[in-house]
């Protein structure tokens, strides 16, 4: 046994590191990450375009398909140490999530129309699944496309639609065909949200910022070549997608800078009861990180994360919201002055720290996380089924 | 990167399941437990046969060599089975100290060790210090020019099947671990079961005289000593806590499966499986803090000891959890003293207690940071 990483691992963190403090890296974007102010539309772009500079955009993609090739390593190095600079998260939709379902069942056609653009960050890509009646139960969805000549005529509604506002791509699990099982008639179609008859709408989340919409489509005429694979096929692409999507989902680099500086605001207070909860927090953290290295251990071996990887998702969403809901304690009374996304009402700062009301909203926000992505009752369903066998 | 066991550690561990499967069932514990020495002889005598005894010993001592990784193979085995057989004791914390002490027979004692004829325990704990050992108030005097100790020391694990103790008294105002035959003038021995089926003794040292050369180690390296010895118990005793945690979901898992109610097993109940899933999640967490602390003690890693702490953190919370439910969703059975499972909840709970609870350790971690 040995935990240690190689020299050429350790090489290659350099590397990285060495690029995220490099002249290339856009200084504005830089200047928030250091200050932890939130970042606009252009700065994610700014830093995507950068990420692409530097050739490492297909940072889990085969070199085949103009990825990087990096190891799972190397993968989990790269990603912890952007997440250590504290800079923008990479949008998952594009690179995380279609184009591997694009370069693994897309036609050579599709593959060099769409894997470019999402390696240059000239396309921003956002997922369609979930609708109103169809969460936990994702199978169930009833958004329609049927086949009309050389078009699929696509009718229906998707929901909790991150930063759709901004897309300009949206994949989509539509259903071709009413089967007896309901995962058999579904299709994974691709549609430009400049189609007409796709309508967005914002949702405003309790923290009062707008990151997720509605999705509607009326009468949608979508190329028949933009369906990926086969058609009824679509929740086999939907599964592998998941698979690929675990990678750095516990989010445990953020939580620690998030701690340290939880620690450096509250250092004064000489709160024992705090202290001690954030020590707790720290242990948990410790537990959590081993065994997301376990997984890479396997998987660097040639394994492939199994259920267990749900413990991720699951202890890892628990951690980042017992994190925000020390900020919260911390900050105490001061957290009551409401702050929107345009700053306070007449444009005064109210009394007590500076972090009060991004943490409270940042609390808000983050009551997300054990819902997105499979609930976290439902990562416990999987457990139970795949791991107890019960 | 890489943390797949060797074929060596593989095999230690299938002996070791072997032994347990064969000879360790809940019948046969019980009837170990009822036994005067509350250990079985004839268990003793095989560990030393399949040269358990010899593993963390090093090779000019007659043992294996071994490290950490090995002792928590083993731990882990005995904890799905609940072993009792002092080799916490015995073994890991009267061996590491003797070894890395200056007792001029170390070897031949090592080497009754090994062959099984010798039993030792550790005495550091008293009635009124709590966690803090070395704030003790067993101290050596002289009178008429004889050395003497005097004082008494509790939960002394297997008091009353030792041969010799190690007494971590006072010496000239310093700390000190002092050899003493438990035949020796002055020395009573009164011994307990403990909750959880093992044995532990009080002793009291009323003038025991004692020579200089039994001061095996005194001052700062007692001190670095016992606390090795301590880093590694608590490594063994949650390698133990890891393996009855395993035990635990899964026989929980197993009798949901057959337990029938409302004409169905009651592992089709989504609250039933939530819970046992929270178990199988702590389980692989503290495997995990498990492993972390076994390479870094291996390595001499500066961070160890707060990885340690870490751990027990870990081992006492998750504990808790899995012992508590695994008795809940056992229903009335849970509660029975005729099922193991209720047995797993009284190790965790003595485990918990030794060495620094969780709360002892929470704020060791906080303080070290």
């Amino acid at each position: 046994m040995d935990i240690s990483f190689s020299e050429q691992d350790l090489q290659f963190q350099e590397e990285i590191r060495a690029g995220l403090n490099g002249a290339e890296y856009p200084a504005h974007v830089k200047e928030k990450q250091e200050k932890g102010i939130n970042f606009s539309k252009q700065d994610v772009i700014d830093f995507h375009k950068f990420l692409s500079s530097k050739g490492w955009m297909g940072y889990n993609w085969p070199v085949e398909y103009g990825g990087t090739g990096w190891s799972p390593v190397q993968i989990y190095l790269f990603l912890n140490e952007l997440a250590l600079a504290q800079s923008p998260t990479i949008l998952p939709f594009g690179v995380g999530m279609v184009g591997p379902v694009i370069y693994t069942f897309g036609t050579q056609e599709q593959k060099d129309r769409f894997l470019p653009d999402i390696l240059n960050f000239d396309t921003w890509w956002c997922q369609g699944y979930s609708e109103p009646g169809s969460g936990s139960d994702l199978a169930s969805l009833k958004t329609k496309a049927v086949l009309d000549g050389d078009q699929y005529i696509v009718n229906g509604s998707k929901t909790w639609t991150t930063l759709a506002q901004n897309a300009d791509w949206i994949f989509c699990l539509v259903r071709t065909e009413t089967t007896q099982k309901k995962q058999e008639g579904i299709s994974f179609l691709l549609i430009d949200m400049n189609t007409p008859g796709i309508e967005v709408k914002p949702i405003i989340t309790i923290d009062g910022d707008h990151e997720v919409n509605s999705v509607f489509f009326t009468d949608v005429k979508v190329p028949a070549d933009q369906l990926i694979g086969e058609e009824g096929k679509g929740w086999t692409y939907a599964k592998f997608l998941l698979a690929h999507e675990r990678f750095g989902i516990a989010g445990v680099p953020v939580v620690k800078v998030q701690i340290d500086r939880l620690k450096n605001l509250t250092a004064e207070y000489n709160d024992a009861d705090l202290n001690r909860k954030i020590a707790e927090l720290e242990i948990d953290l410790e537990a959590l990180e081993f065994t997301e290295l376990r997984t890479l251990a396997a998987i660097a071996e040639g394994g492939h994360p199994g259920a267990e990887s749900s413990i991720l998702k699951i202890r890892g969403t628990e951690i980042q919201q017992r994190l925000t809901e020390l900020y919260v304690e911390a900050a105490g009374q001061y957290i009551l002055p409401y702050e929107g996304p345009d700053g306070f009402e007449s444009n005064r700062t109210p009394s007590g720290p500076e972090y009060a009301s991004p943490s409270v909203a940042q609390y808000l926000n983050y009551r997300k996380t054990s819902i997105y992505g499979g609930s976290n009752e439902i990562q416990k369903n999987i457990i139970a089924k795949a791991i107890l066998g019960v | 990167m890489n943390l797949n066991y060797s074929d060596e550690q593989n095999m230690l561990r299938e002996q070791v399941l072997k032994f347990c499967e064969t000879n360790y069932d809940f019948i046969d514990r019980e009837k170990i437990l009822e036994s005067d020495s509350g250990f079985s002889k004839d268990n003793w005598q095989q560990f030393a046969e399949l040269g358990w005894l010899a593993v963390p010993f090093k090779e000019e001592n007659g043992g294996f060599n071994f490290g950490p990784v090995e002792l928590t193979v083993l731990f882990e085995e005995f904890g799905k089975a609940l072993v009792v057989e002092p080799y916490l004791s015995s073994v890991v914390m009267s061996g590491t100290i003797i070894e890395n002490s200056n007792h001029k027979n170390k070897s031949s004692i090592i080497e009754k060790i090994i062959s099984g004829e010798h039993q030792i325990s550790v005495a550091y704990a008293e009635p009124n210090i709590g966690y803090k050992f070395f704030d003790c108030y067993a101290s050596t005097s002289v009178n008429n020019n004889i050395l003497s100790l005097n004082g008494t020391k509790s939960l002394v694990l297997n008091a009353g099947n030792a041969s010799q103790f190690i007494v971590l008294a006072k010496h000239d105002g310093l700390s000190a671990l002092i050899m003493i035959d438990a035949e020796v003038d002055g020395l009573s021995i009164q011994s307990f079961k403990t909750i959880d089926g093992q044995t532990c003794g009080e002793l009291t040292f009323e003038n025991v005289s004692i020579d200089t050369d039994s001061i095996i180690a005194s001052g700062v390296d007692a001190e670095a000593l016992f606390n090795k010895m301590m880093d590694l118990s608590i490594l063994c005793i949650s390698a133990e806590a890891v393996g009855a945690m395993n035990a635990s979901y899964m026989k929980t898992v197993q009798y949901t499966k057959e337990r029938e109610q409302f004409s169905q097993p009651i592992s089709n109940f989504q609250v039933l499986q939530h819970r046992m899933v929270d178990m199988f999640i702590e389980t692989e967490l503290t495997k995990s803090l498990l492993i972390k602390a076994t390479l870094q003690l291996d390595s001499n890693d500066p961070n160890a000891e707060n990885t340690i702490s870490a751990l027990k953190v870990q081992v006492g919370k998750a504990g808790r959890l899995i012992g508590q439910n695994a008795v809940q969703l056992h229903g009335g059975m849970g509660v029975s003293n005729e099922m193991s499972i209720g047995h797993y909840l009284k190790r965790f709970t003595a485990i918990d207690s030794m060495f620094g609870n969780t709360q002892y350790h929470i704020n060791k971690y906080q303080t070290n940071q």
